[in-house]
């Protein structure tokens, strides 16, 4: 009952935010928290229900945004082509990349997308004549306006990027929950809960493992697009292997193998630093130390935390799960 | 033709005996605990810089100051085992991988803190280059050459020999049975990670002498140890001193022969193609874990 409330509540806070919260500055920070909630949704797929680390999601977001920003800058092709095929190339690139890699388990793949990562990192920083290299490609256009009737929405306007961000949150959650609910879905936890016995019953694993990391893959590549037509520029930088620990991060603060904590974890990830005002390098640290407190403490996540202490407050005790130890 | 061959086969020993050092810390770690130690790299980078400023600030030699760091390593070591892995043993896999990672980001973003971000080069005095029959041999990259085998010969002798080389041996072989055997496997674990993270040090300190040390580099060199386990199985020693070798070897020769820009991608296409043909690794018979 609580569910579906609580729900509308944070989709009706979330279409009126801008109107609340007209500072450009917070719209700012929602539209990057969002570009990260749909990395970290399509980290969660391959992390929380498949229980594989791939560290190679910042390097697929560069994928997907080189791929558009070049494809609306080179190739002339409409913007809201170039978004939409992004996706498609990043989930080709890690088709190929995760064929081979995933046909090993647990730290072997982990190393291998880190591996992945620097290899895209060191393309994008090479490849000067296509990619800028580390000066980075400028005057990336925003998406064509749309006209109905005599209005004209502009993407120019932060508030309507942000709309159309959020919209691209809501597929990729919808996709992610229509994934995560299907037998694909169970099978992917079966994987993670044992991938022998999944195999011994039939399963062939690794079928739905690559399928896993080529949606991780793709949404990350679709988060990078929008990222880059919203920012207009875009260099190797932000697709380094430190955000890739981020989107990590993200999943694990969160509550990985659940739909809503990597969306939470995000929004956290993006919005305290901000808050704290502190210096990159510090930040790192305490991301550093977020990881290990939280893996030893909060093994499962806050929101899964929090949902128990609600559940304990409002309800009967409840039976700790079988799963937080 | 023959004395370039023979000149980047020797560079690339050079370099292939620090990634087996590397690899070595990696591999003893992943065979008894069965961790991927990720922040073995940046353990190697603290290493390096800690033996900089011993030199600068004792005014000692570059092996005094090494075999003070890596003492310093071995407690980091301890420590890292002790706070960060230790509570999460029995959990699943990948809680211990998510530590490393978080440890990663803490040493690395420590040693731009402490250290500061300007690269610096471990001043050894070994400047002579020897000539013979054209082929150019730096004393420098001898004496590397040499203190990583002297260190492979001590590693070797330590776990083939004494006694808690043969614990070692016990708890990778059978872990269950080693603790019925009245192994205190903690203190295993807590020597394991002492010595993997001195020789990591001594890795780190060969990299600042021959290269530079600097921000970044820790990650490239921890993705190199783990190729190189890949490349000769995870938890062989055997297979991290060939792997390293076979390493180094292709990566000087791709970089003088092919590009320079993309020598780091070698070890990917080493790693990817050693999996597609032999995912137990070049030195392994069968998979033991």
């Amino acid at each position: 009952m609580i569910r579906p409330v609580l729900l509308a509540v944070v989709a009706a806070a979330a279409l009126a935010f801008p109107h609340v919260v007209t500072a450009n500055y917070f719209i700012h920070l929602a539209v990057l928290a969002m570009v990260w909630m749909i990395v970290a949704a399509g980290t969660n797929v391959i992390q929380g229900y498949a229980g594989y680390v791939s560290i190679a999601q910042g390097g697929f977001m560069g994928i997907g945004a080189y791929s558009s920003a070049l494809l609306s800058l080179d190739a002339g092709v409409p913007v809201w082509l170039a978004i939409s095929v992004a996706p498609f190339i990043t989930a080709l690139a890690a088709l190929i990349a995760g064929y081979p890699s995933l046909r090993v388990r647990g730290h072997y793949f982990a190393i291998l997308t880190l591996a992945m990562n620097m290899v895209i990192y060191i393309v994008l920083v090479n490849w000067i004549p296509v990619t800028g290299g580390e000066a980075g490609t400028t005057g990336i256009p925003a998406p064509e306006p749309i006209s109905i009737g005599t209005l004209e929405i502009s993407f120019e306007r932060r508030v309507n990027y942000y709309y159309l961000v959020l919209a691209a949150l809501a597929l990729t959650m919808l996709i992610v929950t229509a994934v995560v609910r299907s037998r694909v879905g169970r099978v992917l936890e079966a994987i993670r809960q044992n991938e022998t016995f999944a195999e011994a019953a039939g399963v062939a694993c690794w079928k739905y493992k690559l399928f896993a990391f080529v949606i991780s893959a793709s949404l990350a590549g679709f988060a990078g697009a929008l990222y880059a037509h919203y920012m207009s520029f875009i260099s190797p930088a932000p697709f380094s292997v430190d955000h890739s620990l981020n989107a990590i991060l993200a999943v694990i603060l969160g509550g990985s193998g659940t739909l809503t904590g990597p969306l939470v974890g995000a929004a956290l990830t993006v919005a305290l630093p901000e808050v704290l005002r502190i210096a990159e390098i510090f930040r790192l640290i305490i991301y550093g130390f977020a990881l290990v407190v939280v893996v030893i403490f909060l093994p499962r996540g806050l929101v899964p935390w929090i949902a128990d202490l609600a559940g304990r407050d409002w309800k009967l005790p409840r039976a700790q799960s079988a799963e937080s130890r | 033709m023959l004395v370039d061959l023979l000149q980047q086969l020797f560079n690339g020993l050079v370099i292939g005996s620090i990634y087996t050092l590397v690899a070595l810390g990696l591999t003893i770690i992943f065979g008894i605990l069965g961790i991927a130690h990720f922040a073995h790299g940046s353990v190697a980078m603290f290493g390096g810089y800690l033996t900089y400023f011993l030199i600068l600030a004792l005014g000692i030699g570059v092996f005094p100051a090494m075999a003070l760091a890596m003492a310093g390593g071995a407690l980091l070591g301890v420590v890292l085992e002790r706070v960060a892995y230790y509570p999460v043993r029995n959990a699943p896999p990948i809680n211990s991988f998510i530590i490393a990672l978080g440890l990663t980001l803490i040493i690395e973003k420590s040693n731009l803190l402490l250290f500061g971000v300007d690269q610096i080069i471990v001043p050894t005095g070994f400047n002579r280059i020897f000539t013979i029959g054209g082929l150019a041999l730096p004393e420098l990259r001898i004496y590397i050459l040499l203190t990583a085998a002297a260190l492979v010969v001590a590693l070797t002798i330590l776990i083939q020999k004494s006694w808690m080389g043969m614990a070692v041996r016990a708890v990778a072989q059978n872990r269950a049975a080693a603790i019925l055997m009245g192994i205190n496997v903690h203190a295993v674990s807590m020597f394991v990670f002492a010595l993997s993270s001195a020789l990591g040090v001594a890795a780190g300190v060969l990299v600042g002498a021959l290269f530079a040390i600097a921000p970044g580099v820790s990650g490239g060199l921890v993705v190199k140890g783990f190729a190189v386990l890949i490349l000769g199985g995870l938890g062989s020693i055997p297979g991290a001193i060939v792997g390293g070798l076979v390493l180094g070897v292709s990566e000087t020769f791709a970089s003088a022969f092919v590009s320079s820009a993309y020598k780091d991608v070698i070890a990917f296409l080493l790693m990817i193609g050693v999996l597609l043909v032999k995912p137990e690794g070049i030195m392994r018979r069968s998979v033991a874990r």
